[in-house]
């Protein structure tokens, strides 16, 4: 649950956003712009933070009245062994060492919903944190080493379930894989039979609650998911809808147990109650229509 | 001659107590060191909203004596000291008043006189006392609200803390209690603290597992009112099962007792996850009604005006402790509320854009949705073509099912209730 610093809401001074070529920061570093707020991206070009020193040269960049946003992270698809878990750990120490060193107004850490087991539903907030792999440890271990750096400042955790975007760059297995997969072979090859659930957000939900997270300057825990949980078969055939002929869903044999994920979004709803989310089969149509764009603007 | 029997602290509990007492025959003290509470009981104004109340105070006014001093209890033979003992916000007691009103008793009191604790406290709290155990006992109380009376009159049992249940009671205390005929059961005092623990945690047990299960046919298309009359006729689960569906516990009583238990297992030792899952399926399903108005009005209505019936946590009394209806207005910030409760006054509401009607049907006038939080009466009474002729919308969202779904859908109305999928 949040606490609202400012109930009413106001513009941040300045939003620091560290990892910014990510998918979710490059995507809040334009609308942050877009909305007139001032913003200094790092991505790993600028500021390796697992490189050592990184934590007293990211220092010098902060300041006082700043709103820090941490997105910094190895993601599985990237790596998922202990390499990427130490690299991902050194990050955290360097946010760390900067926020002791130069303390900011408000600090917004981009955790994981992989810290919660998957024997655990609905997950709310209050869903003890049982992370099941390196992963999901590593953010668990961030939000508390974050959370002891900074003593009193306001502190926001967002988990986010999975995020649908025509930005995706992970590509792990669901909608936006499911996209590629039928526009590059025309059709989508699930686990299983695709009957496991999950929750997917649209970016730019979950991008309009990180901006009203920093105009409020809230603290506290929140999962960014909607509450509503879809198989990745039924998901398939909401994706495969959309192309013409549409793409085939093919089922294969079991290799992993079914698991389910479904998120209570009670607190979203009570933090920003004005706040509403898209729709999936809206956030797959507009999904599908962002890329198709995309594509053409790339050219073949 | 009868016994005289007095009452310290004439809050809910004390005051229908001491009312079922009279009832039974017997002369009255009520004291509370409050003498503007003591000043209005004494006119015969009622700080409490409970069925029969008024009709039974009026009826045996004439045995009932009120003072705020405590040496009225002097000529007492049997003294319960019996004040509500107020919660904080992390269901811890605040057992200071009561503390209080035990030394004020207890001094005032003849040497043989009978001192009962009757509010509910922590399991070795009466053994701590100062009085000799042979006049010292706790009792436990059973009070429900909306049925204080009845259950004062018409006890299920007295459960009877002792120091030693071997001995017998005081002859005054055991004609008192014989004169409600019905079973008694000395026990240890703690035994009797932790008895009284132990009924609020099965009820909760029931509570639990009835919303667990209505909310699995709300979402697989199984009716929980069809299940019920099966459960009911099975000896092992019983025709006055907590079997109704409902937004979690409130009230303040039951969720002080299951964060007693956590604290005692801690300290003990005792695995009490059970009780943690309790609690957390109320909190979950106390906000049944917010997630389902997000979902079915406020995703696609987002200046959507609703109207909210029944502010108490349940029907018959006006108490607003860890009411859902309070939680989802809280909740409900940027949005027009209508509101209507037949007895707590909208003041009572955290909500800074909100509208008083008149009754009921007003309350739907306009309105893009409407809720129903709590079960009263009166609102059973509402015609749903009534309804739906006020209504802008045609969502209705009444988790106790207090209009007839029948008759919603026939009058054009969407009715979303627990342990159903919404109908066709």
């Amino acid at each position: 649950m949040l606490e609202h610093q400012w109930p009413h809401g106001n513009k941040p001074t300045r939003v620091v956003i560290l990892g910014a070529r990510g998918f979710l920061a490059a995507g809040l570093n334009r609308c942050l712009s877009a909305a007139g707020v001032q913003v200094k991206a790092l991505g790993a070009v600028d500021l390796d933070l697992s490189q050592p020193g990184a934590g007293q040269s990211l220092g010098k960049q902060l300041s006082a009245e700043d709103s820090l946003v941490v997105m910094s992270a190895i993601t599985p698809d990237k790596g998922r062994d202990v390499g990427a878990f130490m690299a991902n750990m050194e990050m955290g120490r360097s946010v760390c060492e900067a926020l002791t060193a130069k303390p900011v107004a408000h600090v917004i850490y981009i955790s994981s919903d992989a810290v919660y087991p998957f024997i655990a539903n609905p997950v709310n907030e209050e869903t003890p944190t049982t992370p099941t792999d390196l992963y999901g440890t590593m953010h668990m271990a961030r939000e508390v080493m974050i959370s002891t750096a900074i003593g009193k400042v306001p502190y926001a955790i967002l988990r986010p379930t999975m995020v649908l975007g025509a930005t995706d760059s992970h590509n792990s297995y669901g909608p936006n894989r499911f996209r590629r997969q039928a526009a590059l072979e025309g059709k989508i090859t699930l686990g299983g039979e695709g009957e496991e659930t999950r929750d997917h957000i649209l970016v730019d939900d979950a991008l309009a609650l990180v901006e009203l997270i920093l105009r409020h300057r809230s603290s506290g825990l929140l999962n960014l998911a909607t509450g509503h949980s879809i198989s990745f078969f039924n998901l398939a055939r909401m994706v495969a809808s959309h192309f013409a002929p549409a793409a085939e869903v093919i089922t294969t044999e079991h290799k992993f147990p079914v698991t389910h994920r479904k998120f209570d979004a009670t607190a979203v709803h009570k933090a920003f109650p004005g706040f509403h989310f898209t729709a999936l089969d809206e956030a797959v149509a507009r999904t599908h229509a962002q890329a198709g764009a995309l594509d053409k603007i790339s050219g073949p | 001659m009868a016994a005289v029997i007095g009452y310290a602290g004439m809050t809910h509990l004390g005051l229908n107590s001491a009312v079922a007492a009279a009832a039974r025959g017997f002369d009255v003290v009520c004291f509370d060191p409050d003498a503007a509470r003591i000043a209005a009981l004494d006119a015969s104004e009622l700080p409490v909203v409970e069925p029969q109340l008024p009709e039974l105070f009026a009826t045996h006014r004439q045995r009932l004596t009120f003072s705020a001093e405590a040496a009225s209890m002097a000529r007492c033979d049997v003294a319960y000291v019996a004040p509500d003992v107020p919660t904080n916000n992390d269901s811890r007691s605040d057992l200071s008043g009561l503390s209080a009103l035990i030394k004020a008793v207890d001094s005032a009191l003849s040497p043989d006189a009978v001192m009962v604790v009757l509010s509910q406290v922590p399991p070795g709290f009466t053994r701590s006392l100062q009085r000799p155990p042979a006049t010292r006992f706790y009792q436990v109380e059973t009070l429900i609200f909306g049925q204080a009376m009845d259950r004062a009159m018409n006890p299920e049992r007295f459960i009877v803390g002792c120091a030693d249940p071997a001995k017998p009671l005081p002859p005054v205390f055991a004609k008192f209690l014989a004169a409600f005929g019905c079973p008694v059961l000395p026990m240890r005092y703690e035994s009797a603290e932790l008895c009284k623990i132990s009924i609020n945690a099965f009820l909760v047990a029931s509570v639990t597992t009835t919303n667990t299960l209505a909310e699995l046919c709300e979402r697989t298309g199984a009716d929980w009112s069809e299940i019920v009359p099966a459960l009911r006729l099975d000896k092992r689960i019983g025709p006055h099962a907590y079997l109704k569906p409902g937004l979690g516990i409130a009230g303040g009583n039951l969720e002080r007792d299951l964060a007693t238990l956590v604290r005692m297992g801690a300290a003990a030792g005792t695995d009490t996850r059970l009780i943690g899952a309790f609690q957390a399926n109320s909190r979950y399903r106390k906000d049944w009604a917010l997630r389902t108005l997000h979902h079915e009005v406020l995703t696609t209505q987002p200046d959507a005006k609703i109207a909210v019936l029944g502010l108490a946590y349940k029907q018959d009394t006006h108490s607003i402790k860890n009411s859902a209806a309070i939680d989802l207005i809280r909740a409900l910030g940027p949005y027009h509320l209508r509101l209507f409760d037949p007895v707590v006054p909208i003041t009572a509401t955290p909500h800074p854009n909100v509208v008083g009607a008149a009754d009921a049907l007003d309350a739907c006038a306009g309105a893009d949705a409407l809720v129903i939080m709590t079960p009263w009466s009166e609102f059973a009474r509402l015609d749903p073509a009534a309804v739906a002729h006020q209504l802008a919308g045609k969502v209705v969202i009444d988790p106790f099912a207090v209009i007839d779904a029948t008759s919603a859908r026939a009058a054009g109305l969407r009715h979303l209730t627990l342990g159903r999928r919404e109908q066709d």
